[in-house]
């Protein structure tokens, strides 16, 4: 599987450039920025593009900037960028710890935001992060933008609604309310996350109430997803009545997921996984919601 | 992967029958499914299976076996081939059964395979989802194209 | 002008352990590559070639990369570090020292990467807790030792 089929190389100075170069060559060439998946893809013969186009000379797309409620990251700014910023840790500081874990430090030191995004591997930490943020994706061609909610940006694996001539030049997270608390956790002993929960309680009234509830399951379907059914139904509980259903929740959680077997585990076995831990993120961030830090050590669990 | 489906259809079991040997048509029905062509009648035909997953797309040609044919109630045939630039080897069993129905015929489709190769190793649930929606589509093109005008 | 006509990079000029080097390379070719092959530079080993077992990390302006999945003209400009660039036989680097003293290597096959990890974790952090050395060693794969003398001799080395 050594060394890579030979491509021309292009390293666009611009958005415009870069969106002339993919309209140009069509399905033939391909974006690329840390390459962290595109080079293993291109390495396994499972695309064989003519040409890259190299965004990350063009200047705008590395910024990752705070401000009017919304952090907006650019889409080659990398893990590690994430995970440094002072402004995402001023701003949203779970973000910038689930960056911290994602892949290994390797991945952290070159793949991009964007990369992960377009790339839409369902074993991903951040689109389920995202998911809580209401992530929004611009996606840029020929002058013009649209932006796209990651609901709808990222259709199944491997597959979002960018076009290809379309450039992702950066997503934007809609902060979450003072006063919020939030969790990721993550499990697998793989390379990717078998599976992602990340839940975002904001209160309403007495902080420790639960006015709205973001809550998103990743790694177990075809793409990741916010469940409503169990936002509903969390919605209104203050910390310890959610303390205490966090197990009926999990069971919700586990119903309203579509899970999809892999190497990562049989439907089932996902399908009860997702009910742990929903309930464990579940109990987690209504500690966080109650003031308290717990420390939270289950195996193979990376508790954000 | 392994997919059963059934569908309704508002013709007899005789005019699904003949459907089903009218392969230009059949092959329509067919996402992805182009340059249907007789090899050998009712014995042996040749297509090309166009796919695309995100980045990745497959073009396969396919060798197409009758090993079966029951009229007017049963149709087994194999489908194999290999994407050359891919490497991606697809070999499929299909059992096609027509049974009357009230009003019409029930056709069901059983599509047993396998993708091996590195895109096999892309996921089984990837392809088990695509492979899904690929008969879903068939069955929904079949139930159009054979209802009577 | 269309930029279809503006040839594809080819050259590449960085340093590698310190010295100046300048080659020819197409686009295609990996870092891994061009150390092991082109520069006689054996310490970093092609070994999963996805990325996700750490046997070819080398560090690129300090930072730890797989050079299996990196594309050599990434180098351009910048400095990398080997593990042969890490210290001589006659004058060890304190981590080098380290592991050999804490029993941190048999086969000796992860253990380039290993160093240049530990390496760009000391440099940023000199007295890492021991939570945050298993943290950045997470990716980097050892079949022999257990990982345990691994992160002994990292801690050792950063007191």
């Amino acid at each position: 599987m050594s060394g890579l089929r030979p491509f021309a190389l292009h390293r666009p100075r611009s958005v415009e450039e870069a969106s002339r170069l993919l309209a140009e060559h069509g399905g033939d060439a391909m974006v690329y920025a840390g390459g962290t998946e595109l080079l293993v893809l291109l390495k396994a013969g499972l695309a064989r593009p003519g040409c890259l186009v190299d965004v990350k000379a063009v200047p705008s797309l590395a910024s990752i900037e705070a401000g009017a409620g919304a952090l907006r990251i650019g889409a080659t700014a990398r893990h590690r960028d994430v995970e440094r910023s002072p402004a995402v840790r001023a701003a949203c500081p779970l973000v910038a710890d689930v960056a911290r874990h994602v892949a290994n430090v390797r991945v952290r030191s070159v793949g991009t935001v964007g990369g992960n995004l377009a790339f839409a591997d369902p074993h991903s930490d951040l689109a389920t992060v995202f998911l809580t943020l209401d992530g929004t994706v611009r996606l840029e061609a020929a002058g013009a933008a649209r932006d796209v909610p990651l609901t709808d940006f990222v259709r199944g694996p491997y597959e979002t609604s960018r076009r290809d001539d379309e450039l992702l030049t950066e997503v934007r997270l809609a902060l979450w309310p003072a006063g919020t608390a939030a969790a990721y956790l993550k499990f697998g002993v793989h390379e990717r996350p078998t599976l992602g929960v990340a839940v975002a309680l904001s209160p309403n009234g007495a902080p420790d109430r639960v006015g709205a509830a973001r809550i998103a399951v990743g790694c177990v379907g075809p793409r990741p997803t916010r469940l409503p059914a169990v936002e509903a139904a969390a919605r209104g509980l203050d910390a310890a009545e959610l303390a205490r259903r966090a197990g009926e929740l999990g069971a919700l959680a586990a119903e309203a997921v579509d899970p999809v077997a892999d190497l990562h585990g049989a439907a089932d076995y996902k399908r009860d996984m997702t009910r742990v831990f929903v309930q464990r993120a579940l109990a987690l961030a209504a500690a966080r919601l109650a003031g308290r830090s717990p420390i939270v050590l289950h195996p193979h669990t990376v508790a954000v | 992967m392994q997919i059963t489906r059934e569908v309704l259809l508002p013709v007899s079991a005789d005019v699904l029958w003949s459907f089903l040997w009218d392969v230009p048509r059949v092959v329509a029905c067919l996402p992805g499914c182009v340059d249907a062509a007789e090899v050998e009648p009712q014995r042996r035909y040749r297509a090309r299976m166009q796919q695309r997953v995100g980045p990745i797309s497959i073009d396969v040609p396919l060798d197409v076996e009758i090993l079966e044919a029951d009229p007017p109630r049963r149709l087994v045939l194999k489908a194999s081939g290999r994407d050359r630039l891919v490497g991606a080897e697809i070999a499929m069993r299909v059992t096609l059964a027509c049974a009357p129905a009230t009003a019409g015929s029930m056709l069901r489709i059983d599509a047993d395979g396998r993708v091996l190769g590195k895109l096999g190793a892309l996921g089984h649930g990837v392809i088990q989802r695509k492979a899904e929606e690929a008969v879903a589509e068939f069955a929904a093109r079949a139930a159009r194209a054979v209802a009577p005008a | 002008m269309s930029s279809t006509h503006t040839p594809s990079p080819s050259r590449l000029a960085c340093t590698v352990n310190g010295r100046a080097v300048a080659l020819e390379v197409a686009p295609h070719a990996l870092l891994l590559d061009v150390l092991r092959d082109r520069l006689e530079l054996k310490g970093a080993k092609r070994s999963c070639d996805v990325q996700v077992c750490g046997a070819c990390t080398v560090l690129v302006d300090g930072a730890p990369v797989s050079a299996c999945t990196y594309l050599a003209l990434e180098a351009d400009g910048r400095d990398v570090l080997t593990v042969e660039g890490l210290g001589a036989p006659e004058a060890l680097h304190p981590l080098q020292q380290a592991f050999i003293a804490h029993g941190a290597l048999q086969c000796g096959f992860c253990t380039p990467g290993m160093l240049l990890t530990a390496k760009a974790l000391l440099d940023e952090d000199p007295a890492p807790t021991p939570e945050r050395v298993a943290h950045w060693l997470r990716g980097s794969l050892c079949r022999c030792t257990g990982y345990r003398k691994i992160v002994d001799a990292i801690l050792a080395a950063a007191s």
